[in-house]
């Protein structure tokens, strides 16, 4: 996909728009190495770090040891006893994930004895292990089946000629996303340990011993939490399996296609698995910049919404008040005479799923014609230099740099719901870095502990004065993080709590190179995306403007409603569901959801990504820069691209970064932006309580047009309200 | 010696086409049915198809039904109505207007005509769900 001109080729920029750049941090402590140690892989020399494992030294000769247990992420558990393998000298064979590796030990990962170990542990999982394969959803990426065929004995022991069964246990009731038959268990207890150390709900366990043990959660009780659907990826065998993908199809059926996720600001990486022309499932990429290799539940769930309440034909207001459906012809005629009689006084509010090649276009349009009412959904002060410098609106310090911090300060944010992804990220942070997390805001469970500094903006100028306690852990702390909500900032004091943030920033001592203090963390997938191509945040503009036609894409949240146009405003709305937007539109142009255009989006780190095609738009939608191309056309103000080659150069001529996909375009004026919001007159701050608009795990699932039209959305508030009415 | 030059035939063809009204009438019915036959009338249906027998012909193109006018080409067999359906099949001898004991009860229903190919064509509907719900938009209070 050779798309860049040759001007760009020689200046070494980046040629392919589909470079995922997945570069690994540099570990940033210096602290002296020890020696390393030499060993042994099948007679391979392997030079290894002291405390390294036998199965970690092994993958770095490319030996792969069969496990069940181990997952790279994960505490080790050693229990499922499949990595067992020789070390020479050793009387038993070890667990190679468990075992730390000693100076010259000869491990031999191929010998009698390692293949006589396996074989029979693979004996024993297989003997309490159904054979029902051909009614299993894991079947064909299965590891009990791979390991099996590669590892375990080529006859059969089992003669139960008698037929008394194999063990049988009893189905759990994860809820609505997580289907359990608890026979297929293998007690390999990754499930566990994934709920308490990365979700931080403690509710799995095990209960019983030997036979009887079994995984569970002691009472019945639903698994409540925004990132269950990974242990769905990390069950290696069919007892736990996705409960709306139940029986749909095979692994080998499907067409996987990479794509980003939209659902929140994190752009985690997804792949899309498609069938005839439909979204069957979505599962997280390994992406270890980003997600990891976790997925939010809304992400990976919410994939039906895409097939109901879309808006499949283009439609029109007709006399009777009714919207109709008609062809694109009409629609684009009539459109077209709004826009040419509405002339310069038209205006277009972008959602929260737009894609950068439709934020430009539409920005193109209206430049053209002569307004300059581009605007998003979403507020953020425009006070000071407002958007004009990106590092006052990025998440500056990456989501992987939220795991060096040392003192994490949260204003206004709840990011268990708003970046489940980031949350994690700081859980871990907290476990394993022992950071010290303070939040101001409204009191969540954020799955960690964390000090409460207040709820209003006397809790910010406390940490800003040495008022508490906490203002000094932050301001000595070596690597200090302060996240700020984009909510927060809606209000009408936004930009005075951001000042504020800001020279709380300013104070702490910067001691790592790299290293920024400010972050904020978006809420919507298509923010960071539209403030770099220069729409205004806010509504507020459209609403003094009034024009006589408004174009919203995407733009579902309520931001503008009927009263706040004049009477003959034009609406017309483009975009993928039928929601607030469309119902009260007076046009309606069919779009594309994220599964089915290719385009950019930009995460809440400024990081470019682009989605690909997984199915068709369905019905007569189209792509939606071809529409507003389309439209440009019959309006008389053609814009110069007619293909995505071109409007992607258009978006490199914007912003270049915008086309540098996988890569974070860093931002760093934070003393310049500190210093124009402070030159700006003096605010006033309101000490009302913060409020944050997603407080409990019911508020996460519906959020957004697709969510809000996806029935697992709303079986999961529904389960979730029912467990909170539950005395456990 | 008529017969022996084959002038029969020829006087025939002239006693179809004189039945058939004319030379320009029997080339409209040639060009419209393929076919100019002579018989007896045995009867008219209310849809105005006329029935004929001639047992010169052989069996099976003995009797033969000529569409009303109205139908121009678009002529169908599902145009014959069903009480004409027997006779003209040979399950009976006897036309509809000489069979008195042929019942008739109020809950038989007209005969229709096949649509298929035109916009009143049957359609089954559809049991399989769509894969893409649309949105309906709300009606305004």
């Amino acid at each position: 996909m050779l798309r860049s001109s040759l001007i760009k080729v020689l200046n070494g920029a980046k040629v392919s728009p589909k470079h995922v750049c997945v570069t690994f941090r540099a570990a940033s402590d210096v602290a002296k190495k020890p020696e390393k140690i030499e060993v042994f892989i099948d007679d391979q020399p392997v030079l290894v770090d002291p405390g390294t494992t036998v199965l970690q030294a092994a993958a770095q000769v490319g030996v792969e040891i069969p496990r069940f247990c181990y997952h790279e992420r994960l505490a080790v558990a050693g229990n499922c006893r499949m990595c067992l393998v020789e070390v020479e000298k050793s009387p038993k064979p070890v667990a190679a994930c468990a075992m730390p590796v000693m100076k010259g030990w000869r491990i031999k990962t191929n010998s009698d004895m390692t293949k006589k170990a396996r074989e029979g542990v693979m004996e024993f999982l297989l003997v309490n292990h159904p054979l029902d394969c051909p009614i299993c959803d894991q079947g064909g990426e299965c590891d009990l089946q791979d390991q099996s065929m590669a590892f375990g004995s080529d006859r059969s022991r089992f003669t139960d000629i008698q037929f008394s069964g194999k063990r049988a246990v009893e189905d759990k009731d994860l809820g609505p996303l997580i289907k359990t038959v608890m026979t297929r268990c293998i007690h390999c207890t990754r499930c566990i340990r994934f709920a308490s150390e990365v979700a931080g709900i403690d509710d799995l366990g095990t209960t019983g011993r030997g036979s009887d043990m079994q995984i569970g959660t002691y009472v019945e009780k639903f698994f409540m939490s925004e990132l269950s659907g990974n242990v769905i990826d990390l069950c290696p065998v069919g007892a736990l399996t996705s409960k709306p993908y139940s029986f749909t199809a095979r692994p080998w059926e499907i067409r996987k296609i990479d794509s980003i996720d939209v659902f929140d600001a994190v752009g985690s990486n997804i792949v899309v698995s498609t069938r005839t022309n439909e979204v069957l499932r979505i599962l997280p990429r390994v992406n270890e910049e980003i997600n990891e290799e976790w997925l939010a539940d809304k992400s990976r769930f919410a994939y039906d919404g895409l097939k109901r309440q879309r808006l499949i034909t283009p439609m029109l207001r007709d006399n009777k008040n009714e919207l109709t459906p008609v062809d694109w012809e009409a629609v684009l005629l009539t459109v077209c005479k709004v826009l040419q009689q509405a002339g310069p006084n038209v205006a277009a509010i972008a959602g929260g799923m737009a894609d950068a090649e439709t934020l430009v276009a539409v920005k193109d349009l209206l430049n053209r014609l002569g307004s300059e009412l581009t605007c998003t959904e979403h507020v953020f002060p425009m006070d000071g230099s407002g958007t004009d410098l990106r590092s006052s609106y990025l998440l500056n310090n990456k989501i992987s740099g939220a795991e060096e911090a040392d003192a994490i300060l949260l204003i206004g944010t709840n990011p268990r719901f708003e970046a489940p992804l980031l949350n994690s990220r700081l859980r871990k942070t907290y476990l394993h870095n022992e950071a010290q997390i303070a939040v101001i805001g409204p009191k969540v469970d954020l799955t960690y502990e964390y000090e409460h500094l207040g709820n209003n903006a006397t809790a910010i100028c406390n940490v800003l004065n040495d008022n508490c306690p906490f203002s000094s852990t932050l301001k000595n702390a070596k690597k200090p993080l302060i996240i700020v909500g984009a909510d927060l900032l809606k209000r009408a004091d936004g930009a005075a709590i951001l000042s504020l943030v800001q020279s709380i920033a300013a104070q702490t001592c910067n001691k790592v190179e790299g290293w920024k203090v400010l972050n904020i963390l978006h809420k919507v997938a298509s923010q960071v995306a539209a403030l770099d191509i220069g729409y205004t945040p806010g509504v507020s503009k459209i609403r003094e403007a009034k024009p006589k036609a408004l174009i919203l894409i995407g733009a579902d949240e309520g931001a503008i409603n009927k009263e706040d146009l004049p009477e003959d405003c034009f609406i017309i709305y483009q975009g993928h569901h039928g929601d607030l937007g469309a119902c009260m539109a007076d046009a309606v142009l069919p779009g594309a959801a994220y599964t089915e255009k290719q385009a950019t989006y930009v995460n809440t780190e400024g990081r470019a990504q682009q989605t690909l095609v997984a199915v068709s738009p369905p019905g007569l939608a189209k792509e939606d820069w071809k529409i507003i191309r389309a439209l440009s056309e019959i309006v008389g103000h053609k814009l110069p691209y007619d293909n995505l080659n071109e409007i992607r150069d258009r978006l490199d001529e914007v912003a270049p970064h915008l086309t540098r996909y996988g890569e974070v375009e860093g931002a760093n004026y934070f003393k310049q932006a500190a210093q124009l919001l402070q030159e700006d007159e003096e605010k006033t701050l309101d000490d009302s309580p913060i409020d944050l608009k997603i407080k409990e795990l019911q508020d996460y699932f519906m959020t957004d047009s697709i969510s809000r039209a996806s029935p697992t959305m709303a079986k999961c508030v529904q389960a979730v309200l029912k467990q909170k009415e539950s005395k456990y | 010696m008529a017969k022996f030059f084959g002038l029969d035939k020829l006087a025939y063809l002239f006693r179809i086409m004189k039945e058939n009204g004319g030379i320009r009438s029997s080339l409209y019915k040639l060009y419209r049915m393929d076919d100019l036959k002579m018989g007896t009338l045995m009867g008219i249906d209310k849809c105005g198809n006329k029935y004929f027998e001639n047992n010169r012909y052989f069996f099976g193109r003995n009797r033969w039904v000529e569409y009303a006018p109205k139908y121009g080409t678009d002529y169908d067999a599902s145009q014959v109505p069903s009480e004409w359906y027997g006779w003209l099949h040979y399950k009976t001898d006897l036309t509809p207007d000489k069979d008195p004991s042929r019942p008739i009860y109020k809950w038989m229903s007209e005969p229709t005509e096949n649509m298929s190919g035109f916009s009143g064509a049957y359609i089954p509907y559809s049991t399989t769900k769509p894969k893409i719900e649309a949105w309906v938009p709300p009606k305004p209070s």
